[in-house]
Order: structure tokens, then C-alpha cells, then sequence
């Protein structure tokens, strides 16, 4: 590299006043001469800790400034010819190049979702960076507009709902030209172009019936034979871009009102990400570009390089990334990715948009399933939690005495300004917008809210005896009152507590954090969570309901309230199913642990007791539920033996239950679906415990391994001989 | 950890090395080969002649001409290897300009 520093000190770096600068090259070197090895000149606030910190200047990895053989400046980039306007001024070659650009960045948008910098992705692209210039060309202008402020909405929703610290997910924009005047008539600008373009379109399909040239006015290019062709190319991206930006501007609508618009736009959306796959072969066949193979990696549907691009230009810009080059994924996959994202934006409009927080909770837990992506997950919340309310609209205090059935008398004011109906409201809050956030960290957050949840039950339970105490002394009617809130409040409180533990266990599954030994005193502990839920979702549907506040409402609400009633009780006997099938795996693993060698847990680093404790410290530590140890674990599972579980067959009990369900759980696809998967893995464990029980446990020749081939959470044994 | 290796200001014998220790905390202005300039305050070097600047700023031509104009950047604490410096200058009064250049 050339040697450009020499003795001259460039005129924009001033000395200090009356200063000069004075070269002190041939001094350094000498003085290093007569340095030792290893030894330094620095100052007395020298710590090499710090030091070790630095920015090591001309390193690759580190120094993001470093001359690299591109452009300078995204000035030079354009003198240069790197992102000329027109493209060409052949106008087929400017529409080939054009649509190229528009595949180029929507490979540019997924790689950003799925966890790179704006700047080293989106805005690698020159137009976009001076968005001014393409002014000229209405087309790129449009698409390079409404890109833009797709980014800025998608940042926004995504930090407003301020979930994302622990994702793959940048919403950093640091001097990057996010926003700019006239952003805000992206849309009429892009309906302006779609509209003349769908008239060439039609134009052309009016022509082609009868057999004449194409006009050249208004066409998008010059060869009347490709006009069609790229008419639909350009149109369907153009649309899907329009849509994307309506549906996602929709969602954030207040209360849910724009949740019915949004959907269509996102129907269409889809609909439009199919025809940019058909157009496929239209843009491979005129563009001449490499064979097959190798186009399943490109950026473009063209399988062109696009102009306007450079992967550098900005890379100063990106602080919060290492100036490393990145693979951005290709189109094909960025179809796929929004494809997915629009499907999951799709399943938040089949939320319920009622008050009843168990289905909110119902819901959630099946949105999760498809392990969904950020940006919906964060719509979803922004949803669900507006202003502190409910869909925007209902304070937490009326969902919650939804849920409980209030005691007679109870006044709205006294029940809303109870100070534990705040602390609970709070907690529903926190509650519903962890369980938007990513398994893994909805599953830390989950176990740490545990402790504020329990907190809560232990001072409800306190107050109610304390006041139960009183009772007897001195009786008021507001006392009594409050102290049967008091009760239902706890009750309520700690079948949320449950209900959190229960999910904080199943998620371990998901994330593949239990290892197979370990499974019989995980399914131990779900056994037990799940008996204590179960009980007190009774205890709640059982509370009688207040007749006087029945008396109010209109007969479609009586029935409405008998159906929640049925509801839970669908739930509890699904949630009996869950018990039956936990308590039938644990006593299996732990014959099976008792009487073969190879499942007891036998590791150098980890005894069993300590694995118990990393597992269940934080139910332990919020006491969900109370005095449950390891030795209580230990007495319940070491006399077990395999004849004993075959003996009392757990999972008979299950399929009657499973087949009276059938019914309550008609119309709810997915709800059937687990009823069936449940079905599958009691009808194998129970073969399974059969054949190994009359070849008998501990015969060496048999191999039982546990999958979860059927059921997300509840494995099978599938048993070999080998 | 701090100072582990650090001469003994008192013990050190060469009076060149007690020469640059009195340019530290001055500001510094090192050139690279890629044409980059860094100006920082001077907080170390050592024998091999890497030096440390801290609150450094990167000045950078965003033209390939000679006269482009330069653009600015901070960067805090860096290290500059010796094999990339191409100059290294601090900012000095004339006189002291005199007698540094008199040393060699």
C-alpha cells in the first residue's frame, strides 16, 4: 500500500495555538532502541487492564475505518458510477436492474430481522442512503421510500414494545438516514407508480389480444414482447410492499381497531409473495444468469449481482457490530422468512378479543408453539398491553374480576382501589408481556416472577386470616365482605402462580434443557405443580355465582357465563389428563431408574440432589408449592418397581377421560390435535411398559430410550431388543 | 495488574526514554499507511513501537484526491501497531519543535 503520511500533516488537522507540529518519529525509534524487552513508557494512570481494550488499528476485525479497496465515501461510490440513475439507459436493462435492486433488499431486510445491522444490510444500498437522487426515477424512488419507512415502523413497534435486549434483532439506526421529508407520502407515491404500471399491464393484455405493438408511451420498457412479463414483476413487489407497510401501520392502530384491515392486507401480502415466486423463471430466462446450482445463494430472482450496493460503504457507520463481511440470505429465504412472518402476524387476528385472561393465556401459549417471529411477538404485545389496559380498553382491574366472580355486594370502586387488585393487575401486566417474549427468556423471567406472585398469596393469606380473626371480635358487613374478596383473590393468585410454574417446567422441554435422566424428577415435580393447579381451578369454578349480578345482565350473558363455566371444566379434566400421564412417567422412570443401571444419574461433576436443585431452585425459592425438597422426591420414587406400575396403570384412567373430552374440545383444531397426540403417547407407554415388563426390566438386551415423537412435553419409550 | 511491567522512572538510565516519557498525555497525531491520521492524547509505547492514544479521533479523506476534505470520527483508546505508522507528530512550540530535533 502506498506510503501517503511521510512528513506531511494534513492542512484540516490544526496544531495548538502558536504550536507546530513536530515529527517525532526519529525519536520514538531511538528511544525504543533503549528500551528493554517488555518494558514501557507510560504514565502513572497507565492500567494495562484498560489498555487491553483498545482498538487495535489496522486489524480487520477491529478497525472498521480501515481502507478497504472500495469507495471512500458514498459521494465517491455515486461519481464513481456505483449506483447510476437510470440504471441503464437501455430501459429493459433499467427495469432488469431495477427490480434486482428491489429482490436485493428485501434479502437485505431479512438478514437485518434475523440479527444484523441496518447499516451493513438495508442501508448498504446507495440509493437508499441518498434517496434524494432517485427522485428521477419514480419507480426505484417509490420502493426505495416505502422500504425505508417499513424499517422506521418496524423499529418502532419493535421498541415500544421493549422486549428485544436479548434478541438477534438491531434497532439501532445510529446516523443512518431513517426517516426524511416527504416520508409520509411514500404510499400515494407508490400508488401513483402501481397505478400506471397495472395500466401498462392491462394496456398490454388488451394489445396482445389483438396482436398489436405495444404503444411506447408509458410502457416500463422498450421490448413489447418482455412488457407483460415485467409489468407483473414490478407490480406484485410493489404491492407486497404496500401491503406489508398498511398491515403493519394497522396493527398499531389503537384499541384493535385496525385488526380487521390488517388481516386482508396481510392475506394480500401472501398472496403477492406468490407471485414474485412465479416471477421467478420470467426474470431468470431474460436475464441470463448463471445455471440453477448456484442461484438458490442469490440475492435477486434474476440470480444477477444488483447495482448500488456496497457491503462498506457505511461499515463506520455500524458501530454496534465488528466491521466483519456478512452473508446476507438469499431471496429464496427471505421469501420463506416473510412468508413466515406474515403467517405469524396472521395468527394474532384469530385472538379473542375478550376479557377472559385464560383464554388471553391459552392463546399465547399456542401463538408460542410456532416459536414466532420478534416483530410479531412484539405486535402481539403492543396488542395486548396498550396504556395499561387491555387491548387498550379494559383496565386490568375488570379483567381480573371477570375472572374471579365477585362476592355479592362487592363495589367497583372498593374492589378496583383494593391496593392487592393493583399489585395484581401490575403482576398481569408483567405476566402477559413475558409471555410474548422468546422461550428462553420468557422462561427466566417467568421463574423470577414466581417469587413477586408468591409474595402476593403469602400477604392475601395473612390479611384474610387476620381479618378472619377479627371476625369474630367486632363484625362489619364491609369486613366480612372483604375478607371473602381477600379469599377469592388468593385463590386466584396462586392458580396464576401455579399456572406460571406449570409453564416454567414445560418450556424447559422446549429449549431441551432436561436431559433424559433427569426426567423422572422433572415429571415429578410437574406432577405436583399440576395437582395443586387443578386444585385450585376448582376451588374457583366452584365459588358460587352472585346471583344479583346475574340478575343485571341479559339472558346472552348468563349463557356466556355457564360456557366459561364448562370451559374450566374442560380444562381441569384436560389438566386431569396431564396429572394421570405425570405421575404414570415418573413412576416409570423411576422403576426403570430403580431397576436398570443405565437411568440412574451417574456423573463425576453433578449428583442427582444437586441437578434437583439447578432445575427447581427458583419454585423452591418462591415456595411453589410449600415444603417440597428432594428427599420428599427420593422417598416417593426409590421403591417403585416396574410390576407396581404396571400393577395400577396410569394411563388407562387417561383414555376415558380423553374420549369425554372429545366433545367439550369440538371446534377447537387444536385443543383435538393435543387430544390425539395425548392419546398416542399413553397408548405407546402403556405397550411399552407392558413389554417390558414381561421381558423384565433389567434384562440387558433391552434398550428403552424416551422420545418426543408425538407430544411436545410428554415422551414415549420406545423399547428395542437388541 | 497495573504497571506490572513499567520501567522505574527514577532507575532508567537513557535520556532518550526520559524524553518521550515527557511527550506523554501531550496530543499526538500519527499517520497510518492507508492514509488514515490519529490524533490523541499519547498514552504509552512500547519497545516494539506500538503506541496507545486515548480519546483518539480518526481523520479520514473521503475522496482519493490529494486535497479531498477529511472526515472525523472518536474512537477513544487505540492501539497503532508500528508496522502500519507512517508519521508521528505532537504538538509542540517552536522552540521545543528545535530541541527535539537536535536529540538525533
Amino acid at each position: 500500500m502506498e506510503d501517503r503520511g511521510g512528513n506531511d500533516v494534513p492542512a484540516s488537522i490544526p496544531s495548538g495555538e502558536q504550536m507546530v507540529w513536530a515529527d517525532v518519529s526519529p525519536l520514538l525509534a531511538a528511544a525504543c532502541n533503549d528500551l528493554h524487552d517488555g518494558e514501557l513508557i507510560h504514565g502513572e494512570n497507565f492500567n494495562l487492564f484498560a489498555a487491553m481494550s483498545a482498538l487495535e488499528i489496522m486489524d480487520p476485525k477491529m478497525d472498521s475505518g480501515m481502507e478497504r479497496n472500495g469507495f471512500h465515501s458514498i459521494e465517491e461510490a455515486i461519481e464513481s458510477g456505483a449506483a447510476p440513475i437510470p440504471l441503464s439507459l437501455d430501459r429493459t436493462v433499467d427495469v432488469q436492474r431495477c427490480i434486482d435492486v428491489m429482490d436485493h433488499l428485501l434479502s437485505c431486510e431479512t438478514t437485518w430481522h434475523r440479527g444484523h445491522s441496518l447499516a451493513q444490510t438495508v442501508f448498504s444500498c446507495i440509493y437508499l442512503l441518498r434517496i434524494e437522487r432517485t427522485a428521477t426515477h419514480p419507480l426505484l424512488h417509490s420502493y426505495c421510500r416505502i422500504m425505508r419507512s417499513t424499517c422506521d415502523v418496524v423499529i418502532t413497534a419493535v421498541s415500544d414494545a421493549r422486549t428485544h435486549e436479548e434478541e438477534d434483532f438491531f434497532t439501532t439506526a445510529y446516523s443512518l438516514p431513517l426517516k426524511g421529508d416527504g416520508d409520509e407520502k411514500c404510499l400515494s407515491l407508490l400508488n401513483s407508480v402501481e397505478e400506471t404500471v397495472s395500466r401498462q399491464l392491462r394496456a398490454c393484455k388488451a394489445q396482445a389480444s389483438r396482436k398489436k405493438l405495444c404503444d411506447d408511451i408509458g410502457s416500463l420498457q422498450t421490448n413489447p414482447d418482455l412488457e407483460e412479463g415485467y409489468c407483473r414483476a414490478v407490480l406484485c413487489r410493489l404491492r407486497f410492499r404496500k401491503h406489508f407497510y398498511h398491515a403493519l401501520v394497522c396493527m398499531r392502530k389503537p384499541k384493535g381497531r385496525g385488526l380487521e384491515l390488517a388481516k386482508k392486507h396481510v392475506m394480500s401480502c401472501l398472496s403477492e409473495l406468490g407471485s414474485m415466486s412465479k416471477s421467478v423463471e420470467f426474470l431468470r430466462s431474460n436475464a441470463g444468469g448463471p445455471s440453477d446450482g448456484e442461484i438458490e445463494c442469490r440475492t435477486t430472482a434474476s440470480g444477477k449481482q444488483p447495482f448500488g450496493f456496497d457491503a462498506n460503504i457505511n461499515s463506520r457507520l455500524s458501530a454496534p457490530t465488528p466491521p466483519r463481511a456478512i452473508q446476507l440470505l438469499s431471496w429464496k429465504q427471505a421469501i420463506e422468512f416473510f412468508e413466515k412472518l406474515l403467517n405469524d402476524l396472521d395468527a394474532i387476528f384469530s385472538l379473542p378479543l375478550d376479557l377472559s385472561l385464560e383464554n388471553i393465556l391459552q392463546f399465547l401459549v399456542q401463538f408460542q408453539k410456532s416459536q414466532p417471529d420478534l416483530v410479531a411477538r412484539a405486535h402481539l404485545q403492543l396488542l395486548l398491553v396498550q396504556d395499561g389496559k387491555l387491548y387498550g380498553k379494559y383496565p386490568f382491574h375488570v379483567v381480573i374480576s371477570r375472572a374471579l366472580v365477585l362476592p355479592e355486594g362487592t363495589s367497583d370502586q372498593a374492589f378496583q382501589e383494593n391496593e392487592f387488585v393493583v399489585q395484581l393487575g401490575q403482576l398481569t401486566i408483567n405476566l402477559i408481556k413475558i409471555l410474548c417474549t422468546n422461550n428462553a427468556w420468557q422462561r427466566r423471567k417467568l421463574g423470577k416472577i414466581l417469587q413477586d406472585w408468591g409474595v402476593i398469596s403469602i400477604q392475601q393469606l395473612e390479611l384474610a386470616f387476620r381479618r378472619e380473626f377479627d371476625e369474630t371480635l367486632k363484625v362489619s358487613a364491609d369486613e366480612m365482605l372483604f375478607t371473602r374478596l381477600s379469599k377469592r383473590l388468593l385463590v386466584w393468585a396462586e392458580e396464576k402462580t401455579y399456572w406460571i410454574a406449570s409453564r416454567f417446567l414445560l418450556l424447559g422441554f422446549q429449549l431441551e434443557l432436561y436431559s433424559p435422566k433427569e426426567y423422572c424428577m422433572v415429571y415429578w415435580y410437574m406432577y405436583i405443580i399440576f395437582v395443586n393447579l387443578l386444585e385450585k381451578m376448582q376451588m374457583r369454578a366452584s365459588y358460587p355465582v352472585d346471583d344479583s349480578r346475574r340478575k343485571g345482565k341479559k339472558k346472552r350473558d348468563i349463557a356466556k357465563d355457564v360456557g366459561l363455566e364448562s370451559g374450566v371444566c374442560a380444562m381441569c379434566m384436560l389438566l386431569q389428563c396431564y396429572i394421570y400421564i405425570s405421575e404414570g412417567l415418573t413412576m416409570m422412570l423411576a422403576a426403570l431408574h430403580n431397576e436398570r443401571q443405565n437411568f440412574k444419574i451417574s456423573s463425576p461433576f453433578n449428583s442427582e440432589h444437586e441437578r434437583f436443585i439447578q432445575h427447581f431452585e427458583l419454585l423452591q425459592r418462591a415456595n411453589v408449592p410449600p415444603h417440597i425438597s428432594y428427599h420428599l422426591f427420593m422417598e416417593s420414587t426409590t421403591h417403585v418397581r416396574i410390576s407396581n406400575v404396571v400393577k395400577h396403570n396410569y394411563f388407562r384412567e387417561v383414555q376415558r377421560i380423553l374420549a369425554s373430552l372429545r366433545g367439550s374440545f369440538a371446534g377447537d383444531s387444536n385443543k383435538l390435535l393435543e387430544l390425539h397426540q395425548l392419546e398416542q403417547v399413553i397408548e405407546h407407554n402403556r405397550i411399552a411398559l407392558s413389554v417390558i415388563d414381561q421381558v423384565g426390566a433389567s434384562d440387558p438386551s433391552l434398550e428403552i430410550r424416551f422420545e418426543f415423537q408425538h407430544h411436545p412435553f410428554f415422551p414415549v419409550a420406545v423399547v428395542k431388543r437388541s | 495488574m497495573e504497571g506490572e511491567t513499567a520501567s522505574d522512572p527514577i532507575a532508567d538510565g537513557s535520556p532518550l526514554v526520559s524524553r518521550v516519557r515527557k511527550l506523554l498525555f501531550r496530543r499526538m497525531l500519527v499517520g497510518v499507511k492507508d492514509g488514515r491520521f490519529f490524533l490523541g492524547s499519547f498514552h504509552c509505547i512500547d519497545k516494539q513501537g506500538n503506541i496507545i492514544l486515548q480519546d483518539a479521533v480518526e481523520y479520514r479523506s473521503i475522496r482519493r484526491s490529494p486535497q479531498s476534505p477529511m472526515e472525523q470520527r472518536c474512537l477513544g483508546i487505540i492501539l497503532i501497531p508500528a508496522a502500519c505508522r507512517s508519521s508521528c507528530h505532537v504538538d509542540c512550540s517552536i522552540n521545543e519543535q528545535m530541541s527535539l530535533l537536535s536529540i538525533i
